[in-house]
């Protein structure tokens, strides 16, 4: 009973039933809301319309599917049966590279090959110019050109070993890199120097299981978007790292230490305001960073004051309502509502370096930096993961274009001329190969055509 | 699109159709001396599809790489041009534009409905990973497609042999056990190719978004047509499926490619696979 339950986890119909319902499972998460894909409000929002369906599937883990207790589970079965299916197959692997002649080497009659052809050879060539062709076209040649076993790409079958085993490297990595998993947001604006301080993280960060936050020291002391039209087109962010090191980021290009990584993840204005009362004397400064980009709209204290923000890096009005004519810097403004103790005392525009008077104040904005959000991420295992991609990608290029082919040959005297009787066959192949081994020996022997068995 | 752009787009999609049609015609009125004809209409198709490209990387400065009209584009491209060059060297496969080309009309077609507008390069986009990555997504796409054709034609040719006046127009394709070995030699090149895309664009996301594997509706779509071709491979090579099983099986698998490549996009609001260009 117990061997016969080894026996089917061990199986390759267990795999594609594995296969089957993980797909299965991907298609639940595609058509299920994942709580990590959509947002907060959007999570709440479903909750309220459909609170017992969405909390059967919670129960079920099913709107975090991809770390729910049923999907670790098929993971789990999954590497089970692939340990288990290696264990088989290595001692198969080991025979089926070894070079050794099978014991039915007549071509004319040996099993399981599906090419069988007999050419006559033309004057001046013989056995060992075959075998000599065929060991320039890759054949390992076992015997003489009177009788002869060849095989190409002998060692191809190592390659299903090699893309298995991709899988426990993939998996190893992404463990490793889980739990060692740190990740926070933190914003930093042009002049702002970041040490790795866990208080400036924009939220509690989330802590590994082993290891620490990173450890980091530099300034960031420039920030360029570029934009064409209404499309970001790059974003260069300058760094100095606290030994004077230079470091020129970007998206795609973030900013390494060790094993984290500064990933840039959204763009924002910490403009410098300054509060001047009626007698013009400043009341407040600060800079504030707004995260006002793609028309968000966001809110800052100072002096007292409440201030709405929106900003137009292409300010226009557009039928009488403020709009940007594009995303480009061209003429950057923002419009705020100015309210103190809930009462809207005045509304108005602020360009670049501009001025806001308002009930005699003014706010003044001094300067206008930008400032960059920063996904820091500290993992470790990476490295692992990629080599279980490389890996996988190596094995399955060695696998289906180097597969195996296996010649037989043998010299024959009929009526004083002299015949090779080949046999072929090929891995994957019967009729495709069967073509390719009829060019080859065409070309081997110098014949036009052979003269199929 | 620029004007010229335009006129070249409705031109290559126009030949297409018309050699689309003239394979059609010749199956259904058994005239299988029109075929040869055909390959020529479609590599005309090829020149103009290859001008249209030319125009618009004229215009925007970078090969169109991103949004469904670009991606129908090159996916066009690279199906044609897989079927043009199987065609050449096998002169059995020419006819594998029959199914090949009414896809990359229809899609084209699709394409040309969502967002033609000229885009500046979007900075995500703007890596050597893009390349790597969508370069070999659509090799897999081409070489997909090449299968689910060759399955097309495999279950025509089936069921044509198994009548009693069997169309002679079939007579032009490789022999069956020969387009049952094609359907499986794509399927492996495709597969190939598409391990190869996943793991490029696994290393790409780490920098872009921080993370190597994050969900997103198309790394889940393409994962499971991976799984799916994955499948395909090993039923063919343990379990021996053969012939028309594996024929409906590679056409069946297709679908779930073109649910990654245009699908998601009408599935889903959000993905970060839209880079700006939705």
């Amino acid at each position: 009973m117990f061997k016969k339950f080894v026996k089917y986890l061990s199986s390759l119909r267990f795999t594609l039933l594995l296969i089957s319902l993980l797909g299965a499972m991907f298609l639940l998460g595609l058509w299920i809301p994942q709580a990590s894909l959509v947002t907060q409000d959007q999570l709440v929002q479903w909750k309220s319309r459909s609170p017992l369906l969405v909390g059967a599937l919670d129960s079920l883990g099913l709107t975090r599917i991809y770390a729910s207790p049923i999907m670790l589970g098929l993971w789990a079965l999954f590497f089970l049966n692939l340990s288990l299916v290696m264990w088989q197959r290595i001692p198969l692997i080991k025979k089926r590279i070894a070079l050794v002649v099978p014991k039915n080497d007549d071509p004319e009659t040996a099993p399981g090959f599906s090419f069988r052809a007999s050419y006559s050879l033309p004057a001046g060539k013989d056995g060992e110019a075959v075998v000599g062709f065929l060991r320039k076209r890759g054949y390992a040649v076992l015997g003489r050109g009177e009788r002869f076993f060849a095989v190409k790409n002998r060692l191809s079958p190592i390659a299903f070993a090699l893309f298995h085993v991709s899988f426990f490297f993939i998996l190893l990595g992404g463990m490793l890199s889980v739990y060692s998993k740190f990740i926070g947001f933190v914003d930093l604006a042009e002049g702002e120097t970041f040490q790795g301080e866990l208080a400036r993280y924009n939220q509690v960060p989330k802590m590994p299981k082993f290891g620490g936050p990173p450890e980091v020291n530099f300034t960031v002391e420039k920030i360029t978007p570029l934009v064409s039209g209404n499309t970001p087109t790059g974003l260069k962010v300058h760094l100095v790292e606290a030994g004077g090191a230079v470091r020129d980021l970007g998206i795609n290009s973030p900013y390494h230490a060790g094993s984290a990584s500064f990933v840039i993840k959204d763009l924002g204005l910490a403009p410098l305001f300054e509060v001047i009362d009626p007698a013009g004397k400043t009341v407040d400064q600060a800079y504030v960073k707004l995260n006002v980009m793609k028309g968000r709209g966001d809110t800052f204290l100072l002096g007292g004051f409440l201030f709405r923000a929106h900003f137009y890096p292409d300010y226009t009005i557009k039928a009488g309502v403020a709009s940007t004519a594009s995303e480009e810097f061209k003429n950057p403004v923002f419009t705020l509502l100015v309210e103190r103790e809930g009462k809207q005392i005045a509304q108005g525009i602020v360009p670049k370096n501009g001025t806001l008077s308002f009930g005699g104040y003014q706010l003044v904005m001094l300067e206008m930096p930008f400032w960059v959000r920063f996904m820091v991420i500290k993992e470790y295992g990476i490295p692992i993961l990629y080599a279980g991609f490389g890996m996988a990608a190596l094995a399955v290029i060695w696998r289906f274009l180097f597969y195996r082919r296996e010649v037989l040959g043998a010299l024959r005297e009929e009526n004083g001329t002299w015949r090779l009787a080949v046999a072929g066959r090929s891995e994957f192949y019967k009729s495709l190969a069967a073509d390719e081994f009829k060019e080859m020996f065409d070309d081997a022997t110098g014949t036009v055509s052979g003269e199929t068995c | 699109m620029t004007n010229l752009e335009t006129i070249f787009f409705w031109i290559t999609l126009v030949i297409y159709s018309l050699g689309a049609g003239g394979y059609i015609y010749s199956f259904v009125f058994k005239n299988p001396r029109f075929m040869p004809k055909m390959t020529w209409v479609i590599a005309a198709g090829y020149l103009a599809h290859n001008l249209t490209i030319g125009i618009r990387f004229m215009a925007t400065g970078h090969l169109p790489w991103a949004g469904d009209y670009e991606s129908a584009m090159m996916a066009g491209w690279f199906i044609i041009g897989a079927t043009l060059y199987v065609g050449r060297r096998n002169q059995q496969l020419r006819a594998l534009a029959t199914v090949t080309a009414p896809l990359v009309v229809l899609m084209m077609g699709f394409g040309v409905m969502r967002n033609p507008v000229l885009t500046p390069m979007a900075a995500s986009l703007k890596t050597y990973w893009l390349y790597i990555h969508v370069y070999f997504a659509q090799l897999a796409f081409g070489s997909y497609a090449l299968s689910m054709a060759a399955g097309v034609l495999y279950l025509l040719k089936s069921k044509s042999a198994a009548s009693d006046a069997p169309n002679p127009s079939y007579d032009r394709f490789p022999s069956l056990d020969r387009l049952d070995e094609f359907i499986f030699r794509y399927v492996l090149f495709g597969f190939i190719t598409d391990t190869i895309m996943i793991a490029a664009g696994a290393i790409w996301a780490k920098d872009l978004w921080g993370s190597y594997w994050s969900w997103d509706p198309v790394e889940t779509w393409s994962l499971i047509s991976w799984l799916m071709y994955g499948i395909t491979i090993h039923l063919r090579v343990t379990f021996g499926w053969r012939d028309q099983r594996l024929a409906w099986l590679v056409v069946a698998a297709l679908c779930t490619v073109i649910i990654s490549f245009f699908g998601v996009t009408l599935m889903v609001d959000t993905s970060m696979h839209f880079f700006n260009v939705k």
